[in-house]
């Protein structure tokens, strides 16, 4: 299938609009291990992965952390092409790499139809704060690493991505606090239904740096842990899933956002938030018997009141990974697809993410099976 | 009133209806546009930061924005330059389109915004201070302040919008198409009422010195297409648009602008910055095919153009192997400098005036047409010009490509 030209100015790209989209694989680097069958196993089991952490090689205002176990650049990708790829980079470039293993070659027959969707924090703060220091205490301001200078610019672990595997559809970066992972998977799906990509390989990716925990610890966000971690899906259409043999694990039938004003109005619009999603999927609350949220009890609860009290299974990703941040809903959707691998879910059941950010915004993604 | 349909009803045109800017060379769109029109530059030192130890350090800065005069809901302080850019734009774009902040609130509406650095200023500051005092004496509230996410958010924030979506892009300097693009599918597909969607940056010792660094920082000023050209500007500010469905911009009675036409979006996958001329052709080509336009209706393409040898060698070539006989080329970037992530915006917004007004801006600091480039830049003084249809591109670290055709909407 190509994108034809329309016949009309501005008729815009003809793509699968209408043809609902599809999850059809995923791949978790986190911090019960490079392997998703790991993060599975651990999400689902309710086990911690945060750890005490080497004080040496971690300065900083945190004694423990959610760090991926034993995880470098060269360790995971080899030393060539990783001398100057920062650990955020690796851990996206990785997940990609895991994904595209998993799926087999034939996923880039088009490279071109291909695009990523990866989300992030502020890409390495531990990056471009260190490029600034060595511009102030240099012998001479321009005294800095060239090559270290594209790790500054936040596009760094989507371009780097590309590179790697030479995807060469649409290649965007998404932020948006710690609603970043549904922020990526909606624009995802709006790329996708605008027809400028066949399938999209979307996610997120956050790294532990001392730079970042210092920036947290300073901003207030309290003394939670921090962890870290990379994952990628696969969204693509039901059809194109079918024809590539494909088997979907679940339907994307909505992301929905909302606003709030500050704490105290989070919760009655993540509710509004919830609600229109579940309308807007044509589905009921009767429905939904799995959600990952993002925060604690206030956010669980207004999930539960926009269900009309039904009490769907509450599967946490935060308290055993620690604040992954950027990375944290897009784990969040990870541990659904484990649930939902494992067949904890049934034909026409419904699970939702969701996620309330301090910055001013809820979100809700609705999957079905 | 709901006016969101499904995404599988026919699709909606797409106009931009209003604009917001902040540039050195004007503030608003009056003053922009008259900076467009008259070939405005705004080259002066960089005061942003210590420029002790750079032989040259010239820039394009913003110098009279006082963020009190248009940010009135959320406290300036709370956020860092790109935000209070971005917020600035958007309250500017939202009143352009004579839509108050309360016309907004029961519509669904997204904000998209690019950029490069997000909040880089901010973590220059940050690191200086710790290398003074240690980290215990970051400041909480510029810790706080300094995220990417916040240039959109404080957009939805200050205008108090309810049902809204708020997402920045970070794709380098070709991220205010990229968030345009989404926008435009955004409406197109019946998901959202209204869009503001653009870039901003601020200008941080950072970027300038990973510039410098490389080479690419001009001594004195940009000259693009040039064949003295030596390099980019760094330069700083926002552009914002608010676009709309067509049905809804006519009921409302609403002055368009312009139409979005489609775009274009690929990755180079080869260098990580280095551009590449046939990746880019075929962005490019991509971008007609999604708008339904030829080549030869493009009146004007409104380059990348950063003035550096690399992108404007490479970007010209890409031009003309696409267009047997290219349009006019020019780029903004001369009188702008290079705003990275509003870079794209800023242009946009010029683009919409352009088939407004009548005119292609031009490419300023221009002495001698690189033979090379073989390009008509429109040098030195803005061109009347019927302009029906435009081309923008885009280009960014990562081999990032997005290139915007806008057209001009009214009965053939």
């Amino acid at each position: 299938m190509t994108t034809a030209a329309p016949a009309t100015t501005g008729a815009g790209p003809v793509g699968a609009a209408g043809d609902e989209l599809v999850l059809t694989a995923w791949s978790a680097v986190t911090p019960f291990g490079l392997d998703r069958a790991e993060f599975g196993a651990g999400v689902l089991a309710g086990r911690t992965a945060v750890g005490e952490l080497d004080r040496e090689q971690y300065p900083g205002p945190y004694a423990r952390a959610g760090l991926v176990p034993g995880f470098s650049a060269a360790e995971a990708l080899g030393r060539k092409g990783t001398r100057t790829m920062d650990r955020v980079t690796a851990l996206a470039v990785t997940a990609v790499d895991r994904l595209i293993a998993e799926c087999g070659p034939g996923l880039l027959e088009r490279p071109e139809r291909v695009g990523l969707v990866l989300g992030t924090g502020h890409g390495s703060v531990q990056s471009i704060m260190d490029f600034t220091r060595d511009s102030l205490t240099g012998e001479k301001p321009y005294h800095v690493d060239p090559a270290r200078f594209p790790n500054t610019v936040m596009n760094r672990a989507a371009g780097q991505s590309a590179i790697w595997h030479g995807i060469k559809g649409p290649n965007s970066t998404i932020a948006g606090g710690r609603l970043t992972g549904l922020l990526a998977l909606n624009y995802a799906a709006r790329l996708h239904r605008g027809g400028h990509c066949d399938q999209v390989i979307c996610g997120a990716a956050e790294e532990y740096s001392v730079q970042r925990a210092w920036l947290e610890w300073a901003g207030g966000t309290g003394a939670e842990e921090l962890g870290e971690g990379g994952t990628v899906v696969l969204l693509e259409s039901a059809a194109g899933a079918a024809a590539a043999g494909r088997r979907p694990l679940a339907r994307l039938l909505g992301v929905r956002f909302r606003a709030h004003q500050g704490p105290g109005t989070a919760g009655a619009a993540l509710t509004a938030c919830v609600r229109a999603a579940l309308e807007r999927a044509g589905r009921s609350a009767e429905e939904v018997r799995l959600v990952a949220p993002l925060g604690g009890d206030e956010e669980w609860d207004a999930v539960v009141e926009a269900l009309g009290g039904a009490a769907p299974r509450r599967l946490d990703c935060r308290p055993l990974t620690g604040d992954t941040a950027a990375a944290a809903t897009s784990l969040q959707l990870a541990a659904v697809l484990a649930s939902v691998e494992r067949g904890e879910l049934s034909e026409g059941q419904l699970a939702l993410v969701t996620g309330t950010d301090r910055d001013g915004q809820v979100g809700c993604a609705v999957l079905g099976v | 009133m709901d006016e969101v349909d499904e995404a599988r009803r026919a699709p909606h045109r797409v106009v931009i209806t209003g604009l917001g800017v902040v540039t050195s060379i004007g503030i608003g769109v009056p003053e922009f546009l008259a900076g467009l029109r008259s070939g405005r530059s705004a080259v002066k030192p960089i005061t942003a930061f210590d420029t002790a130890g750079f032989a040259y350090s010239n820039g394009c800065g913003i110098e009279d924005f006082d963020p009190a005069d248009w940010i009135k809901t959320v406290d300036p302080q709370e956020l860092g330059r790109a935000a209070q850019f971005s917020v600035a734009a958007a309250r500017m774009a939202a009143a352009d389109a004579g839509l108050a902040p309360a016309d907004l609130r029961d519509r669904r509406v997204l904000v998209s915004v690019g950029t490069t650095d997000g909040e880089s200023r901010d973590l220059d500051e940050l690191i200086e201070r710790q290398l003074a005092e240690g980290p215990e004496a970051l400041d909480p509230v510029v810790a706080r302040r300094a995220t990417a996410g916040l240039l959109s958010a404080s957009v939805v924030r200050e205008l108090e919008l309810v049902d809204a979506e708020a997402v920045t892009i970070p794709t380098a300097c070709a991220a205010g198409n990229y968030a345009i693009g989404s926008g435009y599918d955004a409406i197109r597909a019946g998901e959202v009422e209204v869009v503001l969607a653009g870039g901003a940056d601020a200008i941080c010792r950072k970027t300038f010195t990973g510039f410098y660094r490389l080479g690419t920082i001009a001594p004195e000023v940009c000259q693009p297409f040039d064949r003295d050209r030596k390099g980019i500007l760094t330069g700083e500010g926002a552009g914002i648009l608010l676009m709309e469905s067509l049905e809804s911009a006519l009921r409302r009675g609403a002055r368009i602008y312009a139409e979005v036409l489609g775009y274009g979006l690929n990755c180079d996958a080869h260098h990580p910055v280095a551009p590449d001329r046939d990746s880019l052709a075929r962005c490019i080509e991509l971008a007609h095919r999604n708008a339904g336009v030829e080549p030869g209706q493009v009146d004007f393409i409104s380059a990348h153009g950063t003035g550096t040898k690399a992108n404007d060698v490479t970007e010209a070539g890409a031009i003309r192997q696409v267009f047997a006989e290219p349009p006019p080329t020019v780029s903004v970037k001369g009188m702008l400098g290079h705003t990275m992530g509003a870079a794209s915006a800023l242009a946009s917004a010029a683009c919409a005036l352009a088939i407004t007004e009548g005119f292609i801006p031009p490419t300023v600091n221009h002495r001698e047409t690189d033979e090379e480039c073989g390009l008509d830049p429109v040098p030195n003084h803005a061109r009347t010009a019927d302009v029906r249809v435009v081309q923008n591109n885009a280009l960014a670290f990562g081999g990032n490509n997005a290139v915007l055709i806008l057209g001009r909407y009214g009965p053939e």
